[in-house]
């Protein structure tokens, strides 16, 4: 059994390339059935985000398999396979393991560390649940990333901090207020940018958007297409500010609107209570020295992308230590999926000793026959009790062993010295995912 | 006897610091569990001084620190447990361990000064060491909410940005914590002054007796705390101190509590060294 993966993702290949390959978009269940039916695999699971498109497989062999899944990423999407193939990456075996933990940590993403692709791989792997395609191997694989991808956001600063400036702003007001809910914004300007924000804040949960505008008219028609917004004339604009905590400017004003003076006379009757100005507007609606009073927050365009910067800067130094825990796990799971290797041996073996032992059952019966019921049932459970005995540190010997080199010797050995059968007629040990039960999922 | 919960508090400290610089969730936990540990050993030494002495051992200088650290671990880890932040543990520990080391390295004699009876002198001296307890709080609040609001002002979100909760969190925190402060003071000083009547009238022989007036240091910086945060409380309510300056006003007023509590009461008090 073989691990496969093959792919292509938004470093080999272009967006136009992408967009023709979403298996999302086509469904993911039927091209898991699609790839199931051409039977060159044994598991499969099927990754696709608008980042990549991935297929997992478990096979016999990886080099055959590999052309077919080509020929099926082209089949089901209707894209030759001369556009595909120079775009295609491919590995097997334990780079298929440490791929898949470093896209389930993100540390294989666009925005180092974003939370998504988890989630993403998760519903990869239900979908292949669900239509029966995940086996043993693959779900042992999946289950795996799914605790890489949470020790690395835990365990590691991987995951930490805002990456645009929408979320900074968000993460900075959620830092001086906590909780938003109960908060009211106030967006000044009813142009592109301040309806964006005014529409990203509204989804934030918080208590009332106000949009106030030169023209009462335009704040009224983009309160109206936010919805839940309300528009309030110029002139209002002292009494909404003192009713508010977070204020976004956004006008295409020349000079700044509210300058120090007028900030400070908004802040004496609101005793102090904290105000969080993000001024978006190029060039600036605030004047910098506003942010010097005392419980004023304010921060422009280029202090939000700053602080992203930053945030990046600290990813990136976070990425030794989640490389560390994917090649912890990937040998834990190296381990395991060694260990499998000498299944069809010790499934052999097992079969062979009861066969043997089934035969001399028989070959004494007639001796046997005179024997109580209950006597007979005791041979019976004793003869099986000595194989047991006999097979039980054999088989822990043989799972033990974690190179494919010692496992071929044991193998051919215990093959020889038993008179095992050649490892093509033995039935096969791994039972087939599709066969079995569908799994119900709570 | 209060060597081994002074080690566990060291301990505890170690792991906070490495909790608050890692930030690894198990890390986290084992600081807690070495502080309930500590907690629960302190609260072993404790008992076993009462059950010796036949109260709680409040009356000898480093015994009253033994028990104002014990009373301080436990609010600090109802705070924890109530909003599961552990971020303030860190800036606690190390005022428990240097606490704690005074009675650990000099342990008080626990004697029963005669002057001392009846339910009034426990109320007083309880009520103040929780009322420190809570102002101890409230600064190491105070501390963290103006490094939080440094790196925001600032505009480099840093190191304490994502350790700590929200501005809005330490804010109301520390004012729980004075307000509750602030109520146990009042009602300890009032105990306190009402024990002192009567104690002129059954001891007035009693030197230290005499030297309770407003003229002793002791009682005279405990009046001057009380106006510090009673002007904190109403400086926050009324001309909107909130924020930086209620923090840096806690900082202030611990620094006397803690300036009365451990030299005065040493070197200077003529009235409460018993």
């Amino acid at each position: 059994m073989q691990l496969l993966l093959v792919g292509i993702s938004y470093r080999t290949a272009p967006v136009e390339l992408r967009e023709r390959l979403d298996f999302q978009a086509r469904g993911v269940a039927d091209a898991l059935r699609a790839l199931a039916l051409r039977g060159s695999a044994r598991e499969a699971v099927v990754v696709s985000t608008c980042n990549r498109a991935e297929l997992y497989v478990a096979c016999d062999e990886a080099a055959a398999t590999r052309q077919d899944l080509v020929h099926f990423v082209s089949d089901f999407n209707g894209v030759a396979p001369d556009e595909i193939a120079p775009h295609v990456y491919d590995v097997i075996d334990l780079d298929v393991a440490r791929h898949l933990f470093r896209v389930a940590a993100g540390l294989d993403s666009l925005v180092m560390g974003e939370p998504q692709i988890l989630g993403q791989v998760k519903e990869a792997h239900t979908s292949a649940t669900e239509a029966r395609t995940a086996g043993p191997v693959l779900n042992r694989l999946f289950h795996t990333s799914f605790a890489v991808g949470k020790r690395v956001r835990t365990e590691t600063g991987l995951g930490s901090g805002a990456v645009s400036v929408s979320y900074a702003a968000v993460a900075l007001a959620r830092k001086i207020f906590g909780d938003l809910s109960g908060r009211n914004v106030v967006v000044i300007g009813a142009g592109e940018m301040g309806t964006l924000t005014a529409v990203h804040m509204k989804s934030q949960a918080v208590r009332h958007v106000t949009i106030v505008s030169r023209t009462m008219a335009h704040a009224a028609r983009t309160a109206e297409a936010i919805g839940g917004a309300s528009a309030a004339p110029w002139e209002e604009l002292d009494a909404v500010l003192g009713a508010t905590d977070i204020v976004i400017t956004a006008t295409g004003a020349a000079a700044p609107i509210l300058t120090r003076a007028h900030i400070e006379a908004v802040m004496r009757p609101r005793r102090n209570r904290p105000l969080f100005i993000i001024d978006i507007a190029m060039p600036r609606d605030v004047e910098a020295a506003a942010g010097e009073i005392e419980q004023v927050f304010l921060y422009n365009i280029d202090d939000l992308q700053a602080t992203v910067r930053e945030n990046l800067a600290r990813r990136a130094s976070e990425v030794a230590g989640a490389e560390t825990i994917v090649n912890e796990e990937v040998g834990k799971f190296g381990a395991w999926f060694r260990s499998r290797a000498a299944i069809p041996t010790i499934v052999a073996l097992r079969e062979r000793f009861e066969a043997i032992r089934r035969a001399e059952l028989e070959r004494l019966d007639f001796k046997l026959s005179s024997l109580q019921p209950e006597a007979r049932a005791r041979v019976d459970e004793i003869t099986h009790l000595l194989i047991e005995k006999l097979l039980l540190t054999p088989t822990e010997q043989l799972k033990s062993l974690s190179d494919a080199d010692t496992v071929g010797a044991y193998a051919e050995a215990l093959t020889r010295l038993f008179g095992l059968a050649e490892p093509e007629e033995r039935p096969n040990v791994e039972s087939f995912a599709r066969n079995r039960p569908p799994r119900r999922r709570a | 006897m209060n060597i081994l919960p002074l080690v566990l508090y060291a301990a505890a400290f170690v792991a906070y610091a490495w909790h608050f610089a890692q930030r690894n969730p198990v890390v986290g936990r084992s600081a807690t569990t070495l502080l309930v540990a500590a907690a629960l050993s302190h609260t072993f030494v404790i008992g076993m001084q009462t059950m010796e002495v036949g109260h709680v051992p409040v009356q000898g200088k480093t015994s009253a620190i033994s028990t104002f650290v014990w009373l301080l671990a436990l609010s600090y880890l109802y705070i924890e447990m109530t909003t599961e932040e552990r971020a303030m543990g860190v800036f606690i520990q190390p005022l428990l361990v240097a606490l704690q080391a005074i009675p650990a390295f000099r342990t008080s004699i626990e004697d029963r000064a005669a002057v001392l009876q009846g339910p009034l002198f426990g109320v007083h001296v309880s009520s103040l060491l929780f009322a420190y307890a809570s102002f101890a709080l409230a600064c190491v609040i105070g501390i963290t909410y103006v490094l939080l609001f440094k790196e925001i002002k600032a505009k480099h979100l840093g190191f304490f940005y994502a350790r700590l909760p929200s501005l809005q969190m330490l804010d109301r925190m520390n004012q729980r914590a004075i307000v509750i402060g602030w109520i146990f003071l009042t009602i300890g000083m009032i105990v306190g002054a009402i024990w002192a009547a009567q104690a002129r009238g059954y001891a007035a022989g009693d030197p230290r007796v005499q030297a309770m007036s407003l003229q002793d240091p002791k009682i005279f910086v405990a009046l001057l705390c009380w106006i510090v945060y009673s002007f904190e409380l109403f400086a926050a309510r009324r001309i909107g101190w909130g924020g930086r300056r209620a923090a840096y006003l806690s900082a202030i007023g611990f620094v006397i509590v803690l300036f009365n509590f451990v030299p005065i009461s040493y070197f200077f008090s003529k009235s409460h060294n018993f």
